[in-house]
C-alpha cells in the first residue's frame, strides 16, 4: 500500500474514532504540521456529515401482521406438500415458486390467508361515510341514482360505479376519473323536466331524506378500504323512482314525456314499499374492497360514533384553527392490484382488472333480510325515464325510418314540430360524392351538399350536436366510418341495379 | 450521583440489549412462538433501514425485509449464543441485498439505465428534503462494497468492528472502503459541493 493512501486511510479512521492509540498519534502528528492533511480531514468531515443528512425510512406499523401472516401461510403450504412430492418435482415446483415469487414478490395473498382476522380488523379501522369523507353534495347524490356513478374521495379522482351483467348479477367497479361514464346528470333532469327553484330545493329534500340511509351504504377510510353494502344497489334505484313520483306532481306536461306511459298504482305502492324498507333497514354485510383483498364480512355501521367523532375533529379544528387535510382515497390499480387478474375465482368474487378499472363481480350474495325482489319491477321504468331525460334534456330530433320516406320529429318548448322528407326522390350518396376521399368524420372538413333537401344533409344537420354529446371522438369516428362504408356499399348497390336493369334491356333484343 | 454510578448507568443499557435478545431467542426456542414478535418489533425498522439505503428504492424495502425475517424464523432454532444476534440479522440482511442488486444488474444489462441524477437540475436553492435524496442518489451509485460499510458507518452508526462482523471482512478492508467510500461520494457530490456544503 501506498504510503499517502494509508494515511489519509488512517485520517478517515480518526474522524470516527477507530484509531489505536499510536496511530492516533501518528495522524494528529502529521495534522499539526500538514495543511494539506487539515484540508482533506476537513473534507472528509463535510462528506460524512452530507451521509448522516440522509433521512431515514418512515415506520410501517403493519409490517409484523404481513410477515406473520406471510409465515403462516408457508408454513401451511410446505407441511401439506412435503410428504407427496418426490423430489424431482419438487425440484420443478421450487422453480416455479421462485419465478411466481418473483413476478408477485408481496405474497398478498398469503398473507390474506394467513392474517385474515387481523387484517380484516385493520381495514375496518375508521371507516366512515363516502358522504362526509368525499363531502358528496346532493348534487352527486342525485347523478348516483341517475347514472350509477358515486365519487370516492374529495378531488373526484375515483369512481364507485355499479351495474348489472348480461345475466342480472351485481358487480361494482372502481374507475378512475378519466374512466368517469359521465352519462347524465341533475343539470340533465332539471332541463327535462324544466323545473323552477322551488321545485328544486323539493328534490334535495327528498335527496336530503335519503342520506341517513344512504350514509351506511358506502364506507371509506384512509387505508383505502371501500366497504359496499349491497343494498345500495336497490337504494339507488328506490331513490330514482321515488323522485320520479315526486316529479310526476311537479310538472305533469314534462313528466308525461319522460314516462310516456305514466307510473301505474302497481309501482307506486313498490316505490313506497322499498322507500320504507331500505330506509328503516341497514344490513350489516358488507363487501370490502381493499389493497390486499376483496371479501365479504359483517360490520356494525354506527352514525352515532361517527357523528361523535366528526365533532370531536371539528371541535379541535376550530380549537387549533387548523386547515383541515383533505380525504383522498388512492388506490394504485396496477400495482396493488396486479395479482388480481391472475387470482380470478380465488376468492368468491370475480375480479377484473384493466390499469383503469378494478371491476368485482357478486356471484350469489346473500342478504335476504335486504332483498327487495319487486323492485326489479321498476326496471323498465327506471330505464325509460332515464332514456327520455337524456333525450329531452337536449331536445335532440327523433328520426324514424320507413320503407319510403324519413320522418324527424323535434321537441321545442311545449310541441313536437316534424318533418317528412321522401327518401326514394333523393340522391342518398351525395354526400359521399361531393367529399370523396376526405375525412368524413371531420366535419369542418365537409363541403356542402347542394340539394338542400338532402337526407344525409338533413341527417348529418341535425345529428351533429347528438354524436359530440353522447359519444367520444373514438365512437363518434367508428360511427361515421361505419356511415361511410354503408353509403359505399348502397352507391355500389345502386350502381350494380342500374347495370343490371341495362344487361336486362340489351339482353332482350337478343333473345 | 457517584462518578461508579454514573458508570453503571452508562454501561446498563447494552448489557440488557445484549441480554434482551438471548432470552428473547430462548424463550422462542422453549416454543413461545410469540417471542419472535417481540424480536421483530425490536429490529424491524433497523432492518429496513439498511434495506432502503442499500438498494435505496422504497417499493423492495418491505419484501426484502421481509424475506430477512422469514430466513431468521426458520433458523432461529439453530442460533448458537456466540455472537450477538444483530450481526447475524444484519448479515442476513445485508446478503438479501446483495442477492438483489446482483438480480437488479442482470437485468441493467437487458434494459437502458434510467439516468436520473442529473446534476444541472439542482439550480435553485436546495431543501433538506432534496439533499437527503440528491445524497441517496449518490451513493446508490458507489460500487455495492463501498456503499455497504459506507452506510453503515456513516448512517446507520455501526462501529468497523460491527461492520467488520456483518460484512465478514477484514478491519483494515472496513477501514480502506469506508475511506474509498466517501471519496468517491465526494467526487459524485462535486459539481454540488456549493449548494450542499
Amino acid at each position: 500500500m501506498k504510503k499517502d493512501t494509508r494515511i489519509l486511510e488512517l485520517l478517515s479512521a480518526y474522524l470516527d474514532d477507530e484509531l489505536t492509540a499510536p496511530e492516533k498519534a501518528e495522524v494528529e502528528k502529521i495534522l499539526s504540521t500538514s495543511l494539506e492533511m487539515q484540508k482533506k480531514l476537513e473534507d472528509l468531515k463535510k462528506t460524512k456529515q452530507l451521509s448522516s443528512r440522509v433521512k431515514k425510512l418512515p415506520e410501517s406499523p403493519f409490517f409484523e401482521t404481513r410477515l406473520m401472516g406471510a409465515i403462516e401461510g408457508q408454513k401451511r403450504k410446505t407441511s401439506g406438500s412435503r410428504k407427496w412430492l418426490p423430489a424431482a418435482s419438487l425440484a420443478v415446483i421450487t422453480l416455479i415458486v421462485m419465478i411466481v415469487m418473483k413476478l408477485n414478490p408481496h405474497l398478498l395473498d398469503q398473507v390474506w390467508e394467513g392474517q385474515k382476522v387481523a387484517l380484516a380488523g385493520f381495514y375496518k379501522e375508521n371507516l366512515q361515510p363516502v358522504l362526509t369523507a368525499a363531502n358528496l353534495s346532493n348534487e352527486d347524490i342525485f347523478n348516483f341514482a341517475f347514472n350509477n356513478e358515486l365519487p370516492l374521495d374529495d378531488s373526484r379522482r375515483q369512481y364507485l360505479l355499479l351495474g348489472y351483467d348480461d345475466s342480472g348479477k351485481e358487480y361494482f367497479e372502481i374507475r378512475s376519473s378519466d374512466q368517469k361514464l359521465d352519462r347524465g346528470s341533475y343539470k340533465e333532469f332539471v332541463t327535462a323536466m324544466n323545473l323552477d327553484d322551488k321545485q328544486k330545493e323539493t328534490v334535495d329534500s327528498i335527496i336530503n331524506s335519503y342520506s341517513k340511509a344512504l350514509e351506511a351504504q358506502v364506507l371509506v377510510n384512509d387505508k383505502n378500504t371501500v366497504a359496499i353494502n349491497p343494498n345500495v344497489w336497490n337504494m339507488r334505484k328506490a331513490l330514482f323512482a321515488d323522485l320520479l313520483v315526486a316529479s310526476e306532481k311537479m310538472n305533469k306536461t314534462k313528466f308525461d314525456r319522460i314516462v310516456p306511459k305514466g307510473i301505474d298504482e302497481n309501482e307506486r305502492v313498490v316505490v313506497v314499499n322499498a322507500v320504507s324498507k331500505l330506509k328503516n333497514s341497514t344490513g350489516d354485510q358488507y363487501i370490502f374492497i381493499t389493497p390486499d383483498s376483496v371479501f365479504e364480512d359483517k360490520y356494525v355501521f354506527d352514525p352515532k360514533i361517527v357523528e361523535k367523532e366528526l365533532k370531536k375533529v371539528e371541535r379541535q379544528l376550530k380549537k387549533h384553527e387548523e386547515k383541515m387535510q383533505q380525504f383522498t382515497f388512492q388506490m394504485k390499480f396496477d400495482s396493488a392490484f396486479k395479482k388480481y387478474a391472475e387470482a380470478e375465482n380465488r376468492h368468491s368474487f370475480k375480479i377484473v382488472l384493466d390499469s383503469n378499472i378494478c371491476r368485482v363481480d357478486i356471484p350469489n350474495f346473500d342478504q335476504t333480510e335486504n332483498q327487495i325482489l319487486e323492485i326489479a319491477t321498476l326496471d323498465p321504468l327506471i330505464e325509460q325515464a332515464t332514456n327520455n331525460i337524456h333525450f329531452y334534456a337536449y331536445k335532440i330530433p327523433k328520426i324514424e325510418k320507413s320503407k319510403s320516406e324519413i320522418k324527424i320529429e323535434y321537441y321545442n318548448d311545449d310541441s313536437i314540430y316534424s318533418y317528412v322528407v321522401n327518401y326514394n326522390t333523393l340522391n342518398i350518396d351525395s354526400l359521399v360524392q361531393v367529399n370523396g376521399g376526405t375525412d368524413l368524420y371531420n366535419l369542418e372538413n365537409f363541403k356542402p351538399v347542394k340539394p338542400s333537401d338532402d337526407t344525409m344533409l338533413i341527417k348529418y344537420q341535425f345529428d351533429k350536436n347528438y354524436y359530440h354529446r353522447y359519444y367520444s371522438d373514438e365512437e363518434f369516428k367508428r360511427q361515421m366510418e361505419e356511415l361511410q362504408k354503408q353509403l359505399q356499399d348502397l352507391s355500389k348497390e345502386l350502381k350494380n341495379k342500374k347495370i343490371r336493369v341495362h344487361s336486362e334491356v340489351t339482353k332482350s333484343p337478343a333473345k | 450521583m457517584n462518578s461508579k454510578d454514573k458508570e453503571q448507568d452508562l454501561q446498563q443499557p447494552q448489557i440488557v440489549s445484549f441480554d434482551d435478545d438471548y432470552s428473547i431467542i430462548r424463550r422462542f426456542i422453549d416454543g413461545d412462538k410469540s417471542a419472535f414478535q417481540v424480536l421483530v418489533k425490536r429490529h424491524k425498522e433497523k432492518v429496513r433501514n439498511i434495506v432502503y439505503l442499500t438498494m435505496n428504492n422504497s417499493a423492495l424495502v418491505d419484501d426484502i425485509a421481509q424475506e430477512v425475517f422469514i430466513t431468521v424464523y426458520r433458523n432461529l432454532k439453530n442460533f448458537r449464543f456466540e455472537s450477538q444476534f444483530t450481526t447475524w440479522l444484519y448479515r442476513i440482511t445485508v446478503n438479501r441485498c446483495k442477492d438483489y442488486l446482483r438480480r437488479m444488474n442482470v437485468r441493467k444489462i437487458f434494459s437502458p439505465l434510467d439516468e436520473s441524477f442529473e446534476v444541472s437540475e439542482y439550480s435553485t436553492p436546495i431543501e433538506n428534503n432534496d439533499i437527503s435524496k440528491i445524497v441517496m442518489d449518490a451513493i446508490s451509485k458507489l460500487p455495492a462494497k463501498l456503499r455497504m460499510p459506507l452506510i453503515l458507518k456513516d448512517i446507520e452508526g455501526f462501529s468497523y468492528q460491527e461492520i467488520s462482523e456483518t460484512l465478514n471482512c477484514e478491519m483494515g478492508t472496513v477501514k480502506s472502503r469506508i475511506f474509498r467510500g466517501r471519496e468517491k461520494l465526494k467526487e459524485i457530490l462535486q459539481p454540488l459541493e456549493k449548494e450542499l456544503l
